[in-house]
């Protein structure tokens, strides 16, 4: 290495040591928005944009319509996403399951680089927002379910709004909201007979259950607590919440950080009763074989995985085609193949509500903003005075 | 006085290993420095109000930190001393008695180290869960005990599985020593009339007490910050330990900040351990067992317990490897487990969950680039980790103890904390996102392990042997190669092999600062740990430990290469 090229480097990294503070002064609005959904929660969402739902089918019309925008605004995006030439996404998926999408838009996009980084919620939220405090233009899209509204709560992610939201199940107006993260109610099916099972998710905390059931923490930012959540915006009703909370934490049962590892468990016959599963996981292993099955009458809670963009994004074009690509039929198709639940009204697949729970089931949506932005907070304010106090 | 110390030192030609190990500690101290100036910012990530002590007031008001801090010091201290101890007497067994299959149980408790600790976890969870465990099944069907007499998730079984872990590293840091040994110091004993087990309770172990605290240290500030057992093990039994709460704060609350506040805390203890450490060890000379006497390792015949000393070799080589690697096979080979299925595993097998690990294509992809950095992370940081111990120990330079403090320093923190160090550091330089970055995070993260091994060994080599050089106006790199180097050998080549195993399947540090676009070692391998899917992850686990295991023994046994001995 030169000479030259170490003293600049030097130079950077000291620069760095010293003048990282002075990042922080462009995240001012971010901080404005937390403080003003711990306040108020329901404005902070309203400003946010909010997520919206649409639980029935979406119509041929929609269909059409929103083939034709998609049509429309790839036609748009792909020249200038071309010129771009480069998509980085950061990514809490699988890393086959990145290779397999980034390859397929590849394909239906050909003069687009598509790479990609994986990690962990958390460590996506640290990297993310390290870059972004050192100004650094660095990735376009994040893809995941926890980590895209907190770095938006910080002000790193750029406003979008699909134009294919006619058909999403979830639609965020500043986020495309590409997969759903489903959360069942699972059991044992040697462990428990189906006519002992709990009929909703309020009477998994009958005194009955204790000793079969395990919980995911509630005091982390897992499926227990944006159940919780769900439950809280769907009842409208403090007494009811905190007296579900009350009578869980009565069973006095283990609680695992772990959602896979204590589905494990429960497969192992453990226990018998899994609150909750991921969908995708329990038909998996019911496809399997595995002595497991979900309760057909619990709703399901629907969460969403959204494709953020970048605030800094160096390719914002190939970003948004990216977004619009993955709601298309195709990138729902794709999305599907490798397992994962699909965003859209409109697409049948076996892991879809219908297909899972039938034409009547009301899901559970986890759309309170001020939960998603800050699971801490939310958790501080909502459930922590009575799970710990 | 120290400058004009420092000077004289200089001239008596200390100038290199005082510089290297001046570099060696920037580069160590930075990211230290880093993540240690964001505790004392608030707010979270994204936006920052600098300079102020908010988080540490937050650290000191947690009332929920004393019992925290309670189980995790039961259970980094329990686990460090069955590993240390265990460690300690294989490494005394194999080195000083006449064990029978020498060349097979030198080697049997180093397998163990091969298997990652949460490959281990999960193991243990099939064995010992309370009501699913293979172990209390056993005993209720052929036994007709009904009651749980194993608990993995309990502090117990916390301690056993992490403590059995611990085994390899304390292997390692003792066996030189024991190999190393001056006879006099024993035959003076027997010439007394000490018999072989008081001579080695009074004058062996007690000699080996700098190379033992050292892995102990090691073993404990691994424990203390270790992350998979207490999550896996300790929160389905009610068992809060203490770093829960750094992760809680970076996983739940995105705040670098208040993480790092709370791991000032493992800092805290550490520097407390290590003041432990360096009061134990100030009188160096008390512990060198290799002098200019020349020394040869004198084999104590054991008589007939030597079939109980290989029972115990064996025994360890079962529960540290042959029994939890069985079960992942059997776990891999059927369609799911639980203990009936475990049970009737020959007439449901099947290999789906190989097939699914091996189509993934990035399963041998990021192979090459970890190979070939985990070998060059290896072979750095033992050289600048000897250099840094010599410095300590044999310059004249004075206040090089500070070293011993910087070059463990980063063991205090947990790798995801230390991490983001790094990622502060080298973003919006050229370094980001290459290579180099990831070389030096690796460097940063496994320094101590290379450090502490050099120090323990080091302290165990009489300052006759240099002194005799530096009289005959050896420079300090004549003193360094010819006389230091050569005596380290067995100790060189064990924190060798450990670095380069740890490095290689090294996921936590890693992670910040790989580029996107770029595999760095077996991802998918390890993802399958990290998402929880057992079945999928056993078999990659057993394929990964197959892989490895035959390059160790084509490499000792084809090759002739010793990891130890």
């Amino acid at each position: 290495m030169q000479w030259n090229t170490m003293m600049v480097m030097a130079i950077a990294l000291s620069a760095n040591l010293f003048f990282a503070p002075a990042f922080s002064a462009e995240k001012a609005p971010a901080k404005e928005t937390v403080k003003e959904a711990a306040k108020a929660p329901a404005a902070a969402a309203k400003k946010a944009g909010g997520q919206q739902v649409k639980s029935e089918a979406a119509s041929a019309t929609a269909t059409a319509k929103a083939a034709k925008a998609y049509a429309q605004v790839s036609a748009e995006l792909y020249p200038k996403a071309k010129q771009e030439g480069n998509l980085i996404v950061y990514s809490v998926w699988d890393v086959e399951h990145l290779r397999v999408i980034t390859e397929a838009f590849m394909k239906r996009y050909p003069g687009i680089k598509a790479t990609f980084w994986q990690g962990r919620n958390p460590e996506i939220v640290t990297r993310a927002l390290t870059e972004f405090q050192g100004g650094q233009a660095s990735f376009d899209v994040v893809l995941s379910d926890n980590a895209p509204p907190v770095i938006r709560a910080a002000g790193g992610i750029m406003d979008y709004n699909t134009v294919q939201r006619d058909v999403l199940y979830l639609h965020d107006p500043n986020m495309a909201t590409v997969s759903l993260q489903i959360q069942a109610l699972a059991f044992n099916t040697k462990k428990i007979k189906p006519a002992d099972l709990p009929k909703s998710w309020e009477e998994v905390a009958s005194p009955k259950y204790k000793g079969m059931i395990a919980l995911d923490d509630p005091m982390r930012a897992g499926p227990l607590s944006s159940m919780l959540s769900g439950l809280k915006t769907q009842w409208k009703d403090d007494a009811r919440f905190n007296n579900f909370l009350r009578n869980l934490k009565a069973l006095g049962v283990p609680v695992h950080k772990s959602t896979s590892a204590m589905f494990r468990l429960v497969i192992s016959g453990e226990y018998a009763i899994c609150m909750p599963a991921l969908l995708h996981d329990v038909m998996e292993e019911m496809h399997k074989g595995t002595p497991v099955g979900y309760v057909k009458t619990v709703p399901p809670v629907v969460f969403p995985r959204q494709a953020g963009i970048y605030a800094k994004s160096p390719n914002p074009n190939a970003a948004k085609l990216f977004a619009e690509w993955l709601i298309s039929d195709e990138g729902q198709k794709t999305t599907d193949s490798i397992g994962r639940e699909t965003s859209r009204n409109d697409f049948k697949s076996k892991t879809s509500i219908e297909s899972a729970y039938g034409k009547n089931m009301k899901p559970l949506p986890v759309i309170d903003q001020f939960f998603l932005e800050d699971p801490k907070a939310w958790l501080d304010k909502f459930v922590k005075p009575i799970w710990e106090g | 006085m120290t400058w004009k110390a420092n000077r004289l030192a200089l001239r008596q030609g200390s100038l290199f290993p005082l510089c290297a190990s001046t570099v060696a500690g920037i580069v160590i101290i930075t990211p230290v420095l880093v993540i240690m100036w964001r505790s004392f910012t608030s707010g979270k990530m994204g936006f920052t109000v600098d300079l102020n002590v908010t988080n540490y007031l937050r650290v000191f008001a947690d009332k929920d930190i004393w019992p925290m801090l309670n189980n995790s010091l039961v259970y980094a201290g329990g686990s460090a001393l069955l590993g240390t101890g265990l460690g300690g007497l294989l490494a005394w067994i194999v080195a000083r008695t006449n064990t029978p299959g020498k060349g097979l149980v030198e080697l049997m408790p180093l397998y163990p180290l091969l298997m990652p600790p949460i490959m281990k976890n999960i193991a243990w969870i099939l064995l010992l869960a309370p009501k699913s465990g293979i172990l209390n099944g056993m005993l209720e069907q052929f036994l007709g005990i009904t009651y749980p007499v194993f608990n993995a998730f309990s502090m117990a079984g916390m301690i056993w599985t992490f403590g059995i872990a611990c085994v390899p590293l304390g292997y390692l840091f003792l066996l030189p020593v024991f190999l190393s040994f001056d006879p006099s110091l024993e035959e003076s004993a027997y010439i007394a009339g000490s018999r072989p087990v008081h001579t080695m309770l009074k004058i062996t172990f007690p000699l080996a007490l700098p190379a033992f605290i050292s892995a102990f240290v090691l073993n404990f500030l691994r424990a203390l910050r270790s992350f998979e057992t207490p999550v896996l093990q300790g929160t389905p039994g009610n068992i809060k330990v203490f770093v829960s709460r750094v992760y809680d704060s970076m996983a739940l609350e995105f705040n670098t900040g208040l993480a790092t506040a709370y791991s000032v805390v493992l800092v805290i203890l550490s520097i407390i351990t290590l003041y432990f450490y360096v009061r134990a060890t100030r009188f160096s000379e008390r512990y060198a067992t290799i002098t200019g006497k020349g020394y040869r390792v004198r084999v104590i015949d054991i008589g007939p317990w030597k079939y109980v000393t290989f029972a115990a070799v064996c025994l360890y080589f079962l529960a540290g490897i042959a029994i939890p690697f069985v079960v992942l096979i059997v776990v891999s080979i059927i369609p799911y487990f639980d203990y009936e299925t475990f049970m009737t595993f020959p007439s449901h097998m099947g290999l789906n969950n190989y097939r699914t690990v091996l189509r993934h294509a990035s399963f041998l992809n990021g192979l090459r680039n970890s190979v070939l950095l985990s070998v060059v992370i290896a072979v750095v940081t033992v050289f600048v980790g000897i250099v840094m111990a010599f410095t300590i120990h044999r310059t004249r330079a004075v206040g090089t103890k500070i070293f011993e403090f910087i070059g463990t320093l980063p063991l205090a923190f947990p790798p995801l904390v230390l991490s983001v160090g790094l990622v502060i550091i080298f973003v919006g330089t050229p370094l980001y996102n290459s290579l180099w970055a990831l070389g030096l995070g690796l460097f940063v993260a496994y320094f101590p392990y290379a450090f502490r091994n050099a120090s323990g060994a080091i302290v165990n080599i009489h300052k006759e042997l240099d002194e005799a050089a530096w009289v005959h106006g050896a420079r300090w790199r004549h003193v360094f190669f010819k006389v230091t180097l050569p005596i380290l050998k067995p100790a060189v080549g064990g924190a060798l092999f450990y670095i380069f195993i740890e490095a290689i399947r090294n996921v936590d540090v890693a992670v910040l600062l790989t580029a996107p676009g770029l595999e760095y070692g077996p991802v998918t391998l390890f993802e399958y740990f990290r998402v929880g899917q057992w079945a999928e992850a056993a078999a990659g686990g057993v394929i990964y430990l197959i892989i490895l295991i035959v390059a160790v023994s084509v490499a000792k046994f084809a090759f002739k290469m010793k990891f130890s001995l």
